[in-house]
């Protein structure tokens, strides 16, 4: 318990560090945040052409379906990025050796290293899923509800999918493209209704890729609670995170120094 | 003649560049098989076996595979590296040097525009043969037109991102730019094509550069008429050369309040 407490409260002091950083260049900060929120509000143009050509479902959801998998693919990707946004970086992290930095300090060294830096732009993200779910979803408290529940699982799923692809780098050398592909591949099948795909790509986002956990399944239960779905989605992202974080210090145990000296400021 | 010499040798040193580092696109390609696969199964789930806005399901397929091709495979870096230029102050080694920076770095961008061209171009027509089959009605007598307007939009689509990356002479942050363009060449073409947009914004979208980048070579890759390059392809040169110049003037802009220090 007093382990997880320090985990905890290595996050929040994190989380203070960066935030302070980016505020010290506020205009920048607003600048990328605004940006990134209108870049993804670009795609409800799209959404709203495409279900005005049709006028009925596409792959079995409505428009206000996709809006809602689109703003919880957006806050998760936010808040994994605001809060592990090295989630990204493993693999350099590793080829340059900064990693020793993190192997010297008192603190878990994944959570450490993961939770170092911040993405400023990661904000809009955050806000844009927010702003979409009041206008579309208004006092649905079922939707929101399970819009919230589908941040926290869907950021620690992203921030798993990408420590787990990041780690073949242990093994392979350069994992960059692995890590690269996997979140390609989670944000493409996490944006679009889950009924456009068939067969094995659908066994990928219920597995490997899981998709379906962050977005997918959450929609279900926003139309149709169920408990034991809910119970189902937590206790198959629990056991995702889990082998994630095996995996990273499995991965470590291969892990030599370079010898590289840097300085972190 | 020596100007055309030397920025000629800048584009042959790019294009061995690019065929040397050729592992390199293996990454770019995964990414387009990967999009270009979502794109199928969502038209596929749109069109559910009809046509919409004149494009039947094959011609859609086909129609992202080029813009994507342009757009994607085709893409050049010239946006960060002009921030990168002009915020680490590099920029000031290649003032002084016997060519002109906008030309320079046209020329080596080109190179490895034509050689991803090359291979993202294999790679767009193995994917729709796979996927849809062979364009309806396609002839081969218009390839050359097409291929000629898909360069004409990849260097409109270049000058338009080295204006914007140049705008860090001047500005602390400017990727919010860049998103902005990005999205409006995505929405305005390469992912819906301008047809499928409504009247009033079909009309406003005609006027502006952002279709010209990707949906004349798709549009004239899957539906081929003279009339349409006719009015397409003068407006795209157009807009390229308007481009250019406005590339030129941030240049000459941003180099005039340039303030080097020794060091």
């Amino acid at each position: 318990m007093k382990r997880y407490k320090g985990i905890f409260r290595l996050i929040g002091l994190y989380f203070r560090v960066n935030l302070a950083s980016a505020m010290e260049y506020r205009g920048s900060f607003l600048l990328q945040a605004f940006g990134m929120a209108l870049s993804n509000g670009t795609f409800v143009f799209f959404w709203w052409i495409a279900f005005q050509q049709i006028g009925g479902r596409i792959g079995g959801y409505d428009f206000n379906d996709v809006m809602f998998i689109w703003a919880a693919a957006s806050s998760a990707f936010g808040v994994s990025n605001i809060l592990f946004a090295n989630m990204n970086a493993i693999t350099r992290l590793i080829v340059t050796g900064e990693l020793d930095t993190f192997l010297l300090q008192p603190k878990d060294v994944l959570m450490n290293l993961l939770c170092a830096r911040t993405s400023l732009s990661a904000w809009g993200d955050l806000a844009y899923g927010f702003v979409l779910m009041a206008l579309t979803h208004g006092g649905d408290w079922q939707a929101w509800g399970m819009f919230l529940i589908s941040i926290v699982i869907g950021g620690l799923l992203m921030t798993a999918v990408s420590v787990s692809a990041h780690t073949f780098t242990f093994y392979l050398g350069d994992a960059s493209l692995i890590g690269g592909m996997a979140l390609e591949f989670i944000i493409n099948f996490c944006i679009y209704p889950e009924g456009i795909y068939r067969g094995f790509v659908r066994v990928l986002m219920l597995s490997v890729i899981p998709a379906s956990f962050i977005v997918h399944i959450p929609l279900k239960l926003a139309r149709s609670f169920n408990i034991w779905m809910l119970l189902l989605l937590f206790g198959v992202s629990a056991i995702y995170c889990f082998i994630a974080y095996r995996f990273f210090y499995r991965g470590l145990k291969r892990y030599e120094s370079g010898n590289l000296i840097i300085t972190r400021m | 003649m020596k100007a055309i010499r030397k920025y000629g040798t800048v584009l042959k040193l790019s294009l061995q560049n690019a065929f040397v580092y050729r592992s390199n696109v293996i990454g770019g390609l995964l990414f387009y098989t990967l999009f270009i696969f979502v794109f199928f199964n969502l038209w596929r789930a749109i069109y559910q076996g009809g046509r919409v806005a004149g494009y039947s399901l094959t011609q859609m397929v086909w129609y992202l595979c080029i813009t994507e091709l342009v757009v994607f495979g085709c893409r050049s870096g010239v946006f960060g590296q002009m921030n990168e230029d002009v915020k680490s102050g590099s920029i000031a080694y290649q003032l002084n040097r016997p060519y002109h920076y906008v030309f320079y770095q046209f020329f080596t961008a080109l190179g490895g525009m034509v050689f991803n061209l090359l291979v993202f171009g294999t790679m767009a027509i193995v994917l729709g043969m796979i996927m849809v089959g062979p364009i309806p009605g396609f002839r081969l007598q218009s390839l050359p037109f097409v291929l000629i307007s898909g360069i004409m939009g990849m260097v409109l689509n270049f000058f338009i991102l080295m204006a914007l990356g140049l705008t860090a002479f001047r500005m602390e942050e400017n990727f919010a730019f860049y998103l902005i363009y990005q999205k409006l060449v995505f929405m305005l073409g390469m992912f819906i094509p301008v047809e499928f947009l409504p009247g009033w914004l079909r009309d406003i979208a005609r006027f502006l550069p952002f279709s010209y980048v990707a949906w004349a070579p798709a549009r004239l890759a899957v539906a081929f008429s003279w009339e349409l390059f006719i009015e397409v392809f003068p407006v795209q040169v157009l807009w390229a050369v308007i481009a250019f110049f406005i590339a030129m003037a941030m240049y000459r802009f941003g180099v005039s309040g340039i303030q080097a220090h020794g060091g």
